[in-house]
């Protein structure tokens, strides 16, 4: 496979040093994504990378440690991907097929695009309102104050389809997005909803939305390992949550 | 031709890995995989533990690319919040528990130096492209105080060296480094890439 008509695995040595930017990155990550011998390879130079990293240990001042290990404390975890780490591996094509296939995603983007232009109307208030609960956040979440704060931080709204409105808020720059979500359906006892990002790099679990949250507000949650190309979607699932969506999404969003 | 030009970089580049930093990580590599899996299950003390080991590294890493102390300390902190995170993301048999640490590290402090408020700064810097490299060696010189490490970047061709140099310590995108360095994008490319693998070779099995 040739890409911009030069051997694509040329970049392996800039890639594994974060010197791609996009979109040259996505384009090689497709690559990347179909070629085991060039994962392998970034693998190999990423330790070769570490070990250059090593040479630079400095001691960090001591104030900071209390600091971080109070935060951590309070912030969430993320669950196992699916998928390898999206941010620091190089991706690996999901070998099971999602139970929805990418035509229907895109059906489905198709149709929800008439309930975000209806949304969009609303949008200021949505924005204002938003805004006031999620100031309240960023004092404890770090994590959600990046995504506020960043520079490219975009915010989308759509209508569930069975029933509630979610609004996201995204930044390619932080590789992650704010989920928020209210009034949704209330789902029978064992199942709930579960957050998955879909896009290039395979479906990735992205988190599941405490029951105590149906019918009320939900959220803020941080999704990480946003890529580009990524939608976010949302699926009934059983109360623990499923590796990969076991039913068709009620909620997609582009975030393109 | 300093720069190894007519070595094939195909052959050797594709050639399976022996197990080099992967397989042969070491005892304290390996204990850093066994910690980062008890956080992943909210262990608050093998947390503390992975921040022992890893905080000095990172806050190393991103001063070299980031240098502005306050916002390396910054990113620093958000480095290591993304340990705590995304620790179940973590993935023994995709590398090294130091490997997976450091790039994190590393993608934060280049984002951070390639954030908008940035770029323009970065711009003058790439015109007057004299005063680049040096200024990357010397920051990267005063901190390379790893024997191995220093001998084995010695054994890059100047090029390669430059580049690798940029790349990774300075966090230039490949173009804006064939750019300071007055040399075509795909040689640059290649640099890096032969670089990498030299490097990957010569620290060997103890990475």
């Amino acid at each position: 496979m040739r890409l911009g008509g030069s051997d694509p695995h040329t970049l392996a040595g800039a890639y594994a040093m974060d010197a791609v930017p996009e979109p040259d990155r996505s384009r090689f990550e497709r690559h990347l994504a179909g070629c085991d011998s060039c994962r392998q390879e970034v693998r190999g130079l990423r330790e070769a990378t570490a070990a250059l990293a090593s040479a630079t240990e400095v001691r960090p001042p001591a104030e900071l440690r209390d600091a971080v290990l109070r935060t951590a404390g309070q912030t969430r975890q993320l669950p196992p991907a699916a998928a390898p780490a999206p941010a620091a591996w190089a991706p690996a094509r999901d070998q099971r097929r999602p139970r929805w296939r990418p035509r229907l995603v895109v059906a489905v983007a198709v149709a929800l695009a008439g309930a975000l232009a209806a949304v969009a109307v609303a949008a200021g208030v949505v924005t204002y309102g938003m805004q006031g609960r999620l100031d309240q956040t960023q004092g404890r979440d770090h994590a959600v104050a990046a995504v506020l704060s960043a520079s490219d931080a975009r915010m989308l709204s759509a209508h569930v389809t069975t029933g509630g409105t979610a609004t996201v808020v995204m930044s390619h720059h932080e590789r992650a997005l704010v989920f928020t979500a209210a009034d949704l359906h209330v789902l029978p006892a064992g199942e709930s909803y579960e957050l998955w990002l879909v896009g290039p790099a395979g479906t990735r679990p992205a988190g599941m939305i405490d029951a105590a949250g149906h019918g009320k507000m939900v959220g803020p949650m941080v999704v990480s390992g946003l890529r580009a190309g990524d939608s976010v979607g949302m699926t009934v699932e059983p109360a623990d949550g499923s590796p990969r969506p076991t039913s068709p999404p009620v909620l997609m969003v582009s975030l393109r | 031709m300093t720069e190894g030009q007519h070595r094939s970089h195909g052959e050797s580049a594709r050639r399976p890995r022996r197990a080099g930093g992967q397989a042969g990580a070491g005892r304290r590599a390996d204990e850093l995989g066994t910690l980062l899996t008890r956080v992943a299950r909210g262990d608050q003390d093998a947390y503390a533990a992975v921040y022992d080991r890893t905080a000095g590294q990172v806050l190393g890493l991103v001063l070299t690319v980031v240098r502005d102390p306050a916002q390396s300390e910054e990113v620093m902190q958000e480095v290591l919040l993304d340990v705590w995170r995304s620790a179940s993301r973590f993935d023994a048999e995709l590398g090294s528990a130091a490997a997976w640490v450091m790039t994190l590290a590393h993608r934060r402090a280049v984002d951070r130096v390639r954030s908008e408020q940035k770029a323009a700064e970065r711009e003058m810097r790439v015109a007057s492209s004299a005063v680049a490299y040096d200024e990357v060696a010397e920051a990267v010189e005063a901190r390379l105080d790893r024997e191995r490490v220093r001998r084995c970047l010695g054994s890059l061709t100047e090029l390669q060296r430059e580049s690798v140099t940029l790349a990774y310590y300075g966090g230039y995108t490949y173009r804006e480094v064939a750019g300071l360095l007055g040399v075509a994008v795909g040689t640059v490319k290649t640099r890096m890439r032969d670089g990498l693998i030299r490097l990957r070779d010569c620290l060997g099995v103890d990475l």
